[in-house]
């Protein structure tokens, strides 16, 4: 599969877009929806499945759809091809506040996993796949579900998640214990699992719940410093029909409850 | 120690070479790819970015997401830190473990062992999580298989006590659709038929005729029976009567309509448990809708040879069932044509047109599970099919003949209807 090497430039500080620069003939895929603007002589084509395989017969196609419904995205993707003769530029825009990350997948080995949800546009050539969480408690506890995304091939890959984005390259065997949720995206060399707070009292009023999740090198990891669904809680939880309600983090007894009654309504 | 030797080398020669990932210090984090291949002491020899490194004491584990990697890792005392050699494609994979000495095979047949574990536990876990979802939707189907088994033994555990009070409820629900009358000339007669069919049985019977033109009558739990004044009117002998109460007497002895009240009752259930209905309901929504039952074909032919044998053991004449069930078969819309003419208005082929509509609807109402037909026409419960009529005909000719007739003036009874 040829491999379509884009030039790239992300605008923007805490509501990104990326814009892409296609050379003629070059093409990218998008996720359906969140393409921002594009120049003149770019050909939108919608394609059923992941836009990987264009001559994947309709079984692959309808597989490749499937993965994609699995994975949360929508059952099209959208191919913006350069049909002109000089260099245009495609927009892809972020949907909620956050950071999009430039990923080159050759340099990973070709291979990338990230949550779901979490793709937002790449070179033509990279397929999207799903990548099980195997391991049940990491399924269960590790705050990124049992499906994820598995990026291949040798191209651009933009992916996006919220807040801010630290990106951490492991050492062989260098671990890191994040709050579950955090995790964006890491190389497959990287071991992902869940560790156990250690301390009833942590669990319950810690307010980072009952595990962490370990990320042990080598590899590269990015993690997000704002998990969208945290934002819509904190959303839901001011907002004024919502009575305040707080589910904060699954701390049994944190700071949404008593704070809401001792904090008013300043958080 | 570890680490032999760093040469600037080619490549690592011959086809016992595996391609994977290297990581390690002053090599870039995402790694480098490299080549590795097993040394015959034990050692690992990788080749990365044109230089060799060389390794003695190498660990053998399954590591990286979903431990789907097979690691090999030692430490390097001249860079203090640790080198992971990642073996990626299964090709590699084969040719690593293939070639591994001796000392290793074992660890890497392990790391795989760990591999497939997890690979089980994941299964065995959706397997799990499967079976749960999946087990209302499993008793659903063995119930649609065993319904009248088990709905025979539920109802075995019905006294007949229990059966009446539902019969109160029944009553008390037709009496809100219609007018119910317990005393007359035409309740007599009905009575007075229905107590030879009924002789000996535990059930507490009451006799009442309904206000209403339909050919129907009908049997609810605990022994209350209702004939529709249709009914009677379109009869003309007493003996076609009797035919008719002793099918509606014998689905009540047979406690069908409790039956049938089971399996719909046992169906619902399980349907809201299957789909997460579990909002209540069930139990008096079962009920309101007892009247409305249908029976199987199977009941309806028991039915036919056990009202056949009640009316044989009162003394009455069986042919009259026979000379009903023909009428009704005629009658199509469950309006004789001769009392239309005599009521002037059901003749009309608009009206009769509905009614011939309604009992369609009323029948497909009927193929679909829990049935609302509201008030059920004798036609669309009790089809009189060709093999049921057949049937009892063949069961007739063996049948002793020569009962007297019943001794109720039929005219009387007829005139004794209100008229309209």
């Amino acid at each position: 599969m040829a491999m379509d090497v884009v030039d790239y430039e992300v605008f923007g500080s805490e509501m990104q877009y990326v814009e892409v620069e296609l050379d003629p003939g070059e093409a990218a895929v998008g996720e359906a929806g969140a393409m921002m603007y594009m120049q003149d002589g770019i050909q939108m084509d919608t394609v059923f499945g992941d836009g990987s395989q264009q001559s994947g017969g309709l079984f692959g196609k309808l597989l490749g759809a499937g993965k994609r419904l699995v994975t949360g995205e929508g059952l099209f993707t959208t191919i913006f091809h350069n049909e002109g003769t000089a260099k245009r530029r495609v927009a892809f825009a972020a949907p909620y506040p956050g950071k999009i990350i430039a990923i080159n997948l050759a340099e990973l080995g070709g291979t990338l996993i990230c949550q779901k949800d979490a793709f937002l546009c790449a070179a033509r050539g990279v397929s999207l796949g799903i990548a099980f969480q195997k391991k049940l408690g990491v399924g269960f506890f590790g705050g990124e579900g049992f499906v994820m995304q598995k990026l291949e091939g040798d191209g651009m890959a933009f992916v996006h998640a919220g807040g801010t984005l630290k990106a951490k390259t492991l050492a062989p065997g260098e671990r890191i214990r994040v709050d579950t949720g955090c995790v964006v995206a890491f190389q497959p060399t990287v071991d992902f699992d869940i560790q156990y707070v250690g301390k009833i009292k942590s669990a319950i009023f810690g307010g980072e719940g009952l595990f962490f999740a370990t990320l042990t090198g080598p590899g590269k990891v990015w993690l997000q410093s704002l998990p969208l669904s945290r934002l819509a809680n904190r959303i839901v939880m001011s907002a004024p029909a919502a009575g305040g309600r707080s589910a904060d983090q699954g701390s049994l007894l944190g700071a949404g409850v008593l704070g809401s009654i001792l904090g008013g309504d300043d958080d | 120690m570890s680490v032999v030797a760093e040469r600037a080398l080619p490549a690592v020669a011959g086809d016992k070479s595996f391609a994977g990932r290297l990581f390690g210090p002053a090599l870039a984090g995402t790694g480098v790819a490299a080549e590795a291949c097993w040394r015959a002491d034990g050692g690992l020899r990788v080749v990365a970015n044109g230089r060799e490194l060389l390794a003695a004491a190498v660990k053998v584990e399954a590591s990286g997401f979903n431990a789907e990697r097979v690691r090999l890792s030692w430490y390097d005392d001249a860079a203090a830190g640790e080198y992971a050699f990642f073996v990626e494609s299964p090709e590699a994979r084969a040719i690593c473990g293939q070639n591994a000495p001796a000392a290793h095979a074992a660890k890497l047949r392990g790391a795989l062992a760990a591999q497939a574990r997890t690979d089980r536990r994941f299964r065995l876990g959706w397997g799990v999580i499967g079976a749960v979802v999946l087990l209302p939707f499993l008793l659903l189907a063995i119930f649609a298989f065993n319904a009248d088994p088990l709905a025979r033994w539920v109802v075995g555990h019905v006294s007949p006590e229990q059966e009446a009070v539902l019969g109160d409820m029944t009553l008390a629900q037709t009496r809100a659709q219609m007018t119910l009358r317990d005393r007359g000339p035409a309740v007599d007669a009905v009575r007075s038929i229905g107590e030879k069919l009924t002789a000996g049985s535990p059930h507490h019977y009451r006799w009442f005729v309904a206000e209403r033109d339909e050919l129907n009558a009908f049997a609810a739990p605990g022994g209350v029976v209702v004939v529709f004044s249709g009914l009677i009117r379109a009869a003309k002998t007493p003996e076609e009567l009797a035919g008719v109460l002793a099918h509606e007497v014998a689905h009540a002895e047979l406690r069908h309509s409790l039956q049938a009240m089971a399996k719909s009752l046992g169906l619902r259930a399980l349907v809201s448990l299957a789909l997460g209905d579990l909002a209540g309901g069930t139990v008096s929504d079962g009920i309101a809708r007892l009247g409305e039952l249908k029976y199987s074909r199977d009941a309806e032919n028991e039915a036919d040879r056990e009202g056949l044998r009640r009316l044989l053991a009162a003394g009455i004449d069986p042919r009259g069932m026979v000379g009903m069930f023909e009428t009704l078969a005629r009658s199509e819309g469950g309006v004789l044509p001769d009392v239309g003419k005599e009521k002037g208005n059901a003749g009309d082929p608009a009206s009769e047109k509905t009614d011939k509509a309604a009992a369609k609807d009323a029948e497909k109402a009927a193929e679909k599970k829990p049935v609302r037909v509201a008030p059920p026409a004798f036609l669309s419960t009790h089809p009189p099919t060709e093999e049921r009529l057949a049937s009892l005909r063949q069961l007739l000719a063996t049948a002793p003949t020569g009962q007297a007739p019943l001794a109720i003036d039929w005219a009387a009874v007829k005139a004794s209807l209100p008229q309209k």
